[in-house]
């Protein structure tokens, strides 16, 4: 019916390898999150709704790598995201929200995901997305100033940064110092010629996870999010991260 | 010499006083090993008082004078209160850490109270950040989420509405 993948063609959902995410396989398989207000699209994106053994429904929302840095790493194969059902995250960068409401699906009802985002324009769709969506915690402020909103925010589990600016290892850096638990995790998007234009690639990647290891957090995996973007990488790792223990066998 | 940190929640002002930390030392690094065991972190940093706001429309007010580091009337009676008295021209005998220097430094210009806020001061912010519901009892779980999503929703709406221009706010 209405919303479904190539109407009426059978669709089953199966759980992802990330928890909290799910593949729609139909004639093409999709990536889809179950959505967290059944009967509502957050930006006209195609919903799914399978009838489960029991005969209960589940509405599933299809995630566009093309429209999401994030759903595009997990295609790029991303071993880890760390942002999964109860999860607290701090999204960095949020825009409209789009990406956004799929992280909110995937935390789902027990997770909180504070989102910031400085511009006005698409700050009001966060707004208005976040109304349906009691996860989520708009917050409209500039990501370079955390304390600005330090009675916003508690302790997460995750920061996702996504802000496109040349200085974003430093504002991920700010953030995670006052919000980041020891032991959590970062997921950053970098955009290459947002950094520096005028060196390839690679070099302004490297010369990025070098300034995070400056900055307690330890760069796990990267992954390129060809052919979704060009030259954009994924970093993900963990943050002040516990040493490991020595045996005293010296 | 006594230590006692202000945490700014949404759901309102809460003074912690610090134990037993090396004044000079200020070791960073011990901090950090003790904040994520709330058994250890307990016993070195203690409420002393939460001053829940009185309304919506309070936190809004106190959210946006946080924000820009400003001192609120409200704020000054719940440091002047709960924290030991300044006596006229003779030096305190403790200090307050706060995570802004900018309300620090306001803090001390209207009331006296002399003001910190460096590495140390923030480590400890952050045991606060990781332990508050734990440490005010008042708030069941999940009540502090809630007092976030609505003060979340307000101010950002606020902020929102007032760009009269509707341009937005280009980061150069």
């Amino acid at each position: 019916g209405r919303g479904g993948m190539k109407g009426g063609s059978k669709v089953v959902v199966q759980p992802h390898r990330h928890e909290g995410i799910f593949i729609a396989k139909g004639k093409e398989d999709a990536l889809v999150t179950k959505n967290l207000v059944p009967g509502e699209a957050v930006y006209n994106e195609k919903r799914i709704t399978v009838q489960n053994e029991d005969g209960s429904k589940d509405e599933y929302r299809v995630w566009n790598p093309f429209r999401s840095k994030l759903a595009a790493a997990i295609l790029g194969g991303v071993d880890n995201i760390w942002i999964k059902p109860g999860a607290r995250v701090l999204y960095l960068g949020a825009a409209s929200g789009t990406t956004v409401s799929h992280v909110s699906d995937v935390v789902g009802p027990t997770g909180v995901v504070y989102a910031v985002e400085f511009s006005h324009r698409s700050g009001r769709d966060l707004v208005n997305m976040a109304k349906k969506r009691t996860n989520v915690i708009p917050i409209i402020e500039d990501a370079r100033h955390p304390a600005k909103y330090r009675m916003l925010v508690g302790m997460v589990d995750v920061v996702f940064s996504d802000v496109a600016q040349p200085d974003q290892a430093r504002i991920l850096g700010l953030n995670a110092s006052y919000y980041l638990k020891a032991g959590g995790h970062f997921v950053i998007s970098i955009k290459a010629n947002c950094i520096d234009s005028t060196v390839p690639a690679e070099a302004v990647f490297e010369s990025e996870v070098n300034k995070l290891k400056a900055d307690q957090f330890k760069p796990f995996e990267q992954v390129t999010l060809e052919p979704f973007e060009r030259d954009h990488a994924c970093v993900v790792g963990g943050y002040r991260m516990p040493k490991k223990k020595k045996d005293g066998a010296e | 010499m006594a230590l006692f940190l202000l945490y700014e929640s949404a759901s309102g002002y809460a003074l912690f006083e610090a134990h037993g930390f090396d004044e000079i030392g200020q070791n960073t690094e011990a901090v950090r090993n003790s904040v994520s065991d709330l058994n250890r972190f307990g016993k070195v940093v203690q409420l002393r008082s939460f001053n829940p706001f009185t309304s919506a429309l309070d936190a809004l007010k106190q959210c946006n004078a946080v924000s820009e580091g400003l001192l609120t009337d409200e704020l000054r009676a719940v440091l002047e209160t709960n924290l030991p008295r300044v006596k006229e021209g003779k030096k305190a005998k403790f200090s307050l850490g706060v995570s802004d220097p900018k309300i620090g430094s306001q803090i001390s210009e209207l009331t006296k109270i002399p003001c910190q806020s460096n590495e140390f001061v923030s480590e400890l912010l952050r045991g606060v950040r990781l332990h508050f519901d734990t440490f005010v009892g008042d708030l069941k779980s999940g009540d502090l989420e809630k007092a976030q999503l609505g003060l979340g929703h307000s101010y950002s709406r606020a902020k929102v509405k007032f760009n009269v221009n509707r341009v937005d706010n280009m980061v150069i």
